[in-house]
């Protein structure tokens, strides 16, 4: 008898040792997918980077990047000093109170997500925080890329201290704060009005296009953008295939952001022990993302190329397929993403075209696909997803997603992009810090700015890096 | 278009997409094949037209 029982505690121990086991597992498996994301979000970056570089003429291709690589470099500190704070913060909208599902509001904010006091525990290594740093890590790519965004639109004319700035507003406040109304399980447009967003077509993508269309108004078209009567000359870029390219390699990086989306199971922090769920904590698989997101890329590519036969609109319309599918990846049926898609393939050039008519230069669309489209799929999805619950979990009762509730997030995401960017481009204007001289400009920025060359070798002209800074 | 007659996801154990169980997924089908289609037969027609233009 004794020698039965020893061995069923035996068995007792090693059941539990392999339980042990397996939950380590998992906790490592969740830091890993999130750890994943981040480097294929830098991806998104990498994309931008020759993207606006190839979409720039050859006088300023060098500057362009240089304000690409600050934005990234301003905007991930930032949101450490306080979008992170933010987001957490104001879910519920001011002053912060606490919402539903008890991980928000600025009491919580301010016990985990500021770098001093005992807060700080959560905002550093530590060996029993396994969650903290790769959360912070998506979401301060979604804030870079959100600024990325806004970096296309201006390029060729605006100064650069003033583009950090703006890059800074909108990466570490204006869409942190979409994100805590309309992504976080206690934000009020989710709570009280059904938002869905899952892939953050409204809450990144249009909040940073229309932030950019604020600050357009403000700076101005390129010289030579616009005839004395009105119409639209074309400033073509100096390396279209490296645009096309880099256009691919955002959508590689989507597939991270995508993910990112995602929460995984089995933690102390998921929605479920034993399935994968958005961020309203609704039910998602990996497959869910794979059958919709290849075929919004395909309905947007075949959309785009029936309308313009043109490789750049057909890779920004990859790119608006994607979007116009974003807020329903984990609902729709993958026939009518590609049909969605498609339609916002075939409009984006049109509506490209509405916009410069209307004196807006905006470089490479940006406005257009991430703006526009970005609220074109918000809406989508409250036509096609009407009925669905909008949450699940400890944030209680909810209502369902509706077209009324999605249209009122696509006008609450247009205002918290267009107004902030509007209103600190124009102060930025009147301080005389928007928009280099005409001097400058005609000259080219990278004379001005860069001390090295593009190009060296094309043209006498061009300016030499020094093989030491005293020379 | 939720594919159930409660609005909970605690009834969802397979199928969760949009009209699932009703003729949306295959007509969107359709659809989508039909855009396939005809978009090649446009794309066809126009090139054509356009390449021919430099034979003259």
């Amino acid at each position: 008898m004794e020698q039965q029982l020893a061995e069923l505690a035996a068995k007792v121990a090693e059941l539990e040792a392999a339980g042990g086991g397996a939950a380590i597992t998992n906790t490592m498996f969740a830091e890993t997918f999130y750890y994943v994301t981040i480097p294929l979000m830098i991806l998104i970056h990498a994309g931008f980077l020759a993207y606006e570089m190839g979409a720039s003429r050859l006088k300023n291709v060098l500057s362009s990047g240089v304000k690409n690589i600050l934005a990234f470099a301003f905007v991930i500190p930032t949101f450490y000093f306080f979008g992170w704070w933010v987001y957490w913060g104001f879910p519920t909208g001011l002053p912060g109170a606490p919402g539903p599902a008890g991980i928000s509001g600025v009491e919580y904010a301010n016990a985990i997500a500021w770098g001093w006091g005992q807060s700080a525990q959560y905002m550093g290594p530590n060996i029993a925080d396994q969650a903290s740093g790769v959360f912070f890590g998506a979401f301060a790519l979604f804030a870079a890329t959100t600024a990325s965004i806004m970096s296309g639109a201006v390029i060729e004319r605006i100064q650069t201290v003033a583009f950090i700035i703006l890059a800074v507003v909108l990466g570490s406040f204006a869409w942190v704060v979409a994100a805590a109304w309309g992504w976080h399980a206690d934000g009020w447009l989710v709570t009280d009005w059904g938002v869905h967003d899952f892939g953050a077509a409204g809450l990144v993508h249009a909040v940073a296009g229309f932030f950019a269309l604020g600050v357009l108004i403000n700076l101005g078209p390129r010289i030579g953008k616009f005839n004395a009567d009105g119409t639209a000359n074309h400033i073509p870029g100096h390396n279209m295939p490296l645009t096309v390219v880099g256009l691919m390699l955002i959508i590689v990086g989507f597939w991270g952001f995508l993910m990112a989306c995602v929460i995984v199971p089995g933690e102390a922090w998921s929605w479920f022990a034993d399935k994968p769920s958005t961020i309203y904590g609704t039910p998602i698989t990996l497959s869910a993302l794979s059958f919709n997101i290849l075929m919004a890329i395909a309905g947007g590519i075949i959309g785009a190329w029936i309308y313009t036969r043109d490789p750049f609109w057909m890779m920004s319309g990859a790119l608006a397929g994607i979007i116009s599918a974003a807020s329903g990846l984990d609902i729709y049926f993958p026939a009518l993403a590609f049909i969605v898609a498609f339609s916002a393939g075939v409009i984006l050039k049109p509506c490209a075209d509405w916009l410069e008519k209307r004196g807006i230069d905006d470089a490479v669309g940006a406005v257009t696909v991430h703006g526009t489209i970005g609220l074109y799929g918000v809406v989508m999805l409250g036509i096609w997803g009407s009925g669905y619950p909008a949450l699940q979990g400890a944030a209680g009762e909810a209502p369902t997603i509706s077209l009324m509730g999605q249209i009122i997030g696509a006008v609450v995401f247009f205002l918290l992009g267009f107004v902030p960017g509007y209103v600190c481009s124009f102060i930025l204007k009147m301080a005389g810090m928007l928009r280099v001289p005409e001097g400058a400009e005609l000259a080219g920025m990278d004379l001005v700015k860069v001390p090295a060359s593009g190009y060296p070798e094309w043209g006498g002209d061009a300016p030499v890096t020094p093989a030491h800074p005293a020379e | 278009m939720f594919p159930y007659d409660k609005a909970t996801w605690e009834v969802v154990d397979g199928a969760m997409f949009m009209g699932w169980g009703g003729v949306l997924p295959g007509l969107a089908t359709l659809i989508a094949a039909g855009i396939c289609v005809a978009v090649l037969v446009i794309g066809q027609r126009s090139e054509s037209a356009k390449a021919r233009a430099f034979d003259k």
